[in-house]
C-alpha cells in the first residue's frame, strides 16, 4: 500500500544563498518573507536572537490508522489459515 | 444468495463480542449505540448483497497487493464523507464474508494535520557555542 508519509529529502551540502536582505519587524513584531517558496515553516528561535526557518510540507493523513492496519494484519493472517469466528447472528439486533 | 458474516480473529471477534454483549445488556453509551446500529445495518446489507449500492463496496488495490487476497471496503454510512469503514474479504468458506477491521472515523484533512507536518528540504541549523535551543 502506498504510504502518504513523505520521506525527508537528502540534505544537500552547502545551501546556496539566493537572497540577502534586511527587514524590520512591524508593530506586532512580525516579519515578512519575500518570495517564500513554501507555505509552512518550522521556526527555531535561538536565545541569541537568531531565527531559523525550515520549509515544511503538509503531509496527507494516512489512509488507514495504525490500529486498524494492525487489526487487519492479524485478521488476514488468521483468515489465510482458514480461521474466523463462527457466523454471527444479526437477527437479535435487527428485530428490535 | 445470503452470506454468513464472520469476524476476523482475534480482535474483531473480541470487539463484536464486547459490543453485542453490552448491547443486549443495554450498557452501550450513546455514541456506541449509534455506531453499533450503523454497523449492524451495514452487516445486514453486506450479508444480503455485498454490492448493495449504499455500502459503496469496492476493492482496495493497495490492501489486496499487500495481503495477496482481495480486500474490500464498505462504508458504514451513506452520503457522509467521513463515514466509518468496514474492511472485509470473502472466506474462509464459500458463502462466508469475514470482517477484518473497522475504521470508525477516518481523520480528515484538517484535524491533526499540523501534527503530521513533515519534510525538511534544508539542513537544520546547528547551534554553535553560546546558544540554547528553546523547545516548544
Amino acid at each position: 500500500m502506498a504510504t502518504l508519509t513523505l520521506e525527508p529529502e537528502k540534505q544537500k551540502k552547502g545551501a546556496t544563498v539566493v537572497a540577502h536582505y534586511d527587514i524590520a519587524a512591524d508593530a506586532k513584531n512580525r516579519i515578512s518573507l519575500r518570495g517564500a517558496k513554501t507555505k509552512y515553516f518550522h521556526v527555531k528561535a535561538f536565545a541569541n536572537g537568531c531565527y531559523v526557518l525550515v520549509p515544511r510540507l503538509l503531509v496527507a493523513p494516512q489512509g488507514l490508522s495504525a490500529r486498524s492496519l494492525k487489526m487487519l494484519d492479524k485478521s488476514v493472517a488468521q483468515l489465510k489459515k482458514g480461521r474466523a469466528s463462527a457466523p454471527i447472528d444479526l437477527a437479535a439486533f435487527t428485530e428490535r | 444468495m445470503t452470506f454468513n458474516i464472520c469476524m476476523g480473529l482475534p480482535e474483531m471477534e473480541a470487539l463484536w463480542q464486547d459490543l453485542s454483549t453490552r448491547k443486549l445488556q443495554c450498557k452501550l453509551d450513546r455514541d456506541e449505540e449509534t455506531s453499533f446500529k450503523k454497523l449492524v445495518k451495514a452487516l445486514v446489507f453486506l450479508s444480503q448483497n455485498p454490492r448493495y449500492p449504499g455500502l459503496a463496496s469496492h476493492e482496495i488495490d493497495g490492501l489486496t497487493r499487500r495481503y495477496g487476497i482481495k480486500i474490500f471496503q464498505s462504508c458504514l454510512e451513506n452520503r457522509t464523507p467521513a463515514a466509518g469503514r468496514l474492511f472485509w474479504a470473502y472466506g474462509p468458506d464459500k458463502g462466508d464474508i469475514t470482517i477484518l477491521a473497522i475504521e470508525p472515523h477516518p481523520e480528515d484533512q484538517k484535524r491533526g494535520a499540523y501534527q503530521r507536518i513533515k519534510l525538511s528540504a534544508l539542513p537544520a541549523a546547528k547551534l554553535k557555542s553560546g546558544g540554547q535551543e528553546r523547545k516548544p
